[in-house]
């Protein structure tokens, strides 16, 4: 699709006009942290942060979400889609890769609607990296770039300048609610595809997997009984926090509630994670994955293995956003493939 | 159906999970439109013997104490403990790092013979119970849920998973990733993780989560740069019964 050129100075005027219609998130600066929060009048942007702290799937998957109302006197039940239209700005490609496959794997067998009703009405704007975070390792997961899943695509290619490239229709509505912008130069061009190779290259030299990364399903097929989940995880506090950290784990519980009178109630769904201890129990006490080295196997399995079984692609878009969050700093796939990787390699 | 009647006890604590109770407020009327409410003393002064709930709030730490649990125990159709120092022996369970020569004489001085006491208990170490709300205070949430539980039938299971699950769905960033002593990595959630969303870290008034793997919490301490001594004396201020327990008989009482 066609790309054009849009001046810092045209920013707010172009946000003001969004902010009538949708609610709009943009990448802020918090402490030695980013988040993406709210757009208010005036407010800097962080184009140069590393990584959004928390992950983006919490703004179509939230943590807490109302599935349905009932009544517990008549038995009724309604349905409750609550979906506000909505502009995610600034989102990095491993993080657009990762929403690409939750759209997937929210329509497999019958379509999450309430998944659905938000990722419909969401926007989404992809950013071009300035930096990398220190546990990254996306550019050797297939995501440092992205063909689909954005509505339009920024790349900073001077001090005050962007080539945005356009990804839909709804995207290209935006870019001119205020009229007309430049279309992009050849020369302008050629700037924001050096700015994305300066990017990889400086990804590429930290971090590094040692082999491609089309072997990592091959790597786990044959590592199921390796030593290193019982070494690992025995520092392991079952926290979650890695799954509920990552943008691509999509688990949830779902519990009900009812108001004081005891005359109405609620039926809402909650993050959860293969990494807490009843995450697989089932009625009569059974659970599939008792053992701490089981569930600490079982999401490297998921990220490496299973997830590529039924996408044919990886689960893990290399974000790091794990590695930094594990109180006990063992929850890195990276560290993990290749380390696999040198076992299998040498037993052969 | 005719409503429960339903009875509140302290023994050594400060009623503070009482106060939390009277702090719902209008709601504490919709709740109590289903229940009969014999004995409170934050909201009530009359008091009544014939109870079909009873709530217990302190830990058990004399002798006279056991005995009148005992017999709450006996004229209660459900007994369930509320706040840290029912649930899990709370701070009182300071003492029990001490001789009880020591602890006596520190708290009653002179006067520390006349004084009938020994280590803190939580109420489930002498009596069963049917159900426990933790928190110091506990969260009045929480509390409702319980009751609304009861009333539907249903038993409340507090959360078997720690305080980091609810802090991560809070989008909280991580107090220990910041450079503090955050314990709740081990603690027991269902406070939607309100201390840290607040600004201060998890002090680990719920207890220890089930299964609370306390040795790799001391690793990761100090990976993250305290001593150990400085993880002990945090342990120690709500977790002190568990530290004197054997692990495995936690993990049995508790799951
Ligand atoms: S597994 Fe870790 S690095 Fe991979 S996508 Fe999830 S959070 Fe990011
Ligand atoms: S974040 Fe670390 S400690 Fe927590 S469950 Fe994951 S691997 Fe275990
Ligand atoms: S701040 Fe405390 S409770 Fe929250 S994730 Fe970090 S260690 Fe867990
Ligand atoms: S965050 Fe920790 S200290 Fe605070 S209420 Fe929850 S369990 Fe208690």
């Amino acid at each position: 699709m066609s790309a054009h050129v849009v001046y810092l100075e045209q920013l707010p005027s172009l946000f003001e006009k969004w902010k009538e219609k949708f609610k709009l998130f943009v990448p802020q600066k918090k402490g030695d942290y980013y988040l993406l929060q709210e757009y208010e009048r005036g407010q800097e942007i962080c184009f140069d942060y590393d990584v959004i702290y928390n992950p983006i799937k919490s703004f179509l998957f939230p943590s807490y979400e109302t599935l349905l109302d009932f009544d517990l006197k008549t038995y009724a039940s309604k349905p409750v889609v609550d979906a506000e239209p909505q502009i995610l700005f600034g989102i990095h490609p491993y993080d657009i890769k990762a929403i690409n496959q939750l759209d997937q794997l929210m329509e497999m067998g019958s379509v999450d609607v309430n998944y659905r009703a938000r990722r419909d009405k969401t926007v989404i704007m992809g950013l071009e990296p300035l930096r990398v975070a220190k546990t990254a390792f996306w550019s050797f997961m297939d995501a440092e770039k992205v063909d689909f899943g954005f509505d339009l695509f920024w790349t900073k290619i001077g001090p005050s300048a962007f080539v945005v490239e356009v990804g839909s229709v709804l995207g290209e509505e935006l870019l001119f609610v205020n009229g007309k912008v430049d279309v992009a130069t050849a020369a302008e061009k050629e700037v924001a595809r050096r700015k994305h190779q300066e990017i990889v290259k400086k990804a590429k030299m930290q971090n590094v997997l040692k082999f491609p990364n089309t072997d990592i399903p091959k790597v786990m097929a044959k590592s199921f009984n390796s030593y290193v989940w019982i070494e690992k995880s025995r520092k392991c506090l079952s926290c979650g926090s890695c799954n509920f950290i990552c943008p691509t784990c999509y688990c949830f519980d779902i519990q009900d509630e009812v108001d004081d009178l005891l005359k109405k109630g609620k039926r809402y769904r909650t993050w959860d994670g293969c990494m807490l201890r009843s995450f697989a129990s089932i009625a009569g006490g059974h659970n599939f994955r008792k053992q701490v080295f089981e569930r600490y196997r079982h999401r490297y399995m998921r990220k490496g293995r299973y997830i590529y079984d039924l996408l044919g692609e990886l689960g893990c878009v290399g974000c790091g956003r794990c590695i930094q969050s594990c109180p006990a700093r063992i929850a890195n796939p990276l560290e993990i493939f290749n380390f696999l990787w040198e076992d299998v390699s040498y037993e052969k | 159906m005719s409503k429960p009647k339903v009875a509140f006890f302290d023994f050594a604590g400060c009623e503070g999970d009482q106060l939390q109770i009277a702090n719902l407020e209008e709601r504490l009327l919709d709740i109590a439109s289903h229940l009969e409410i014999v004995n409170f003393r934050e909201v009530k002064t009359e008091q009544a013997d014939n109870y079909d709930i009873a709530f217990i709030e302190g830990s058990i730490t004399r002798p006279e104490d056991e005995k009148r649990l005992k017999k709450i125990r006996k004229q209660a159709k459900m007994l369930i403990a509320m706040g840290a120092c029912a649930t899990i022996g709370g701070i009182n369970c300071l003492k029990n790092f001490l001789g009880k020569q020591e602890y006596t004489s520190l708290v009653y001085g002179p006067y520390a013979r006349h004084y009938s006491t020994y280590a803190t208990r939580p109420v489930r170490a002498v009596v069963p119970v049917d159900g426990e709300i933790h928190g110091c205070p506990i969260d009045k949430e929480e509390f409702v849920l319980v009751v609304k539980s009861l009333l539907l039938g249903k038993i409340y299971i507090p959360p078997d998973y720690p305080v980091c699950v609810e802090c991560k769905k809070a989008g909280n960033i991580c107090q220990l990733e910041q450079g503090r002593l955050c314990l709740g990595m081990i603690t027991r959630a269902g406070c939607k993780a309100t201390c840290i969303s607040a600004g201060s870290v998890c002090w680990g008034c719920r207890g220890p989560v089930p299964g609370a793997n306390l040795d790799a919490a001391r690793q990761v301490i100090d990976e993250h740069g305290f001593s150990w001594l400085e993880a002990e004396d945090r342990f120690r201020l709500y977790l002190g019964y568990f530290l004197r327990l054997q692990g495995w008989v936690y993990e049995q009482e508790t799951t």
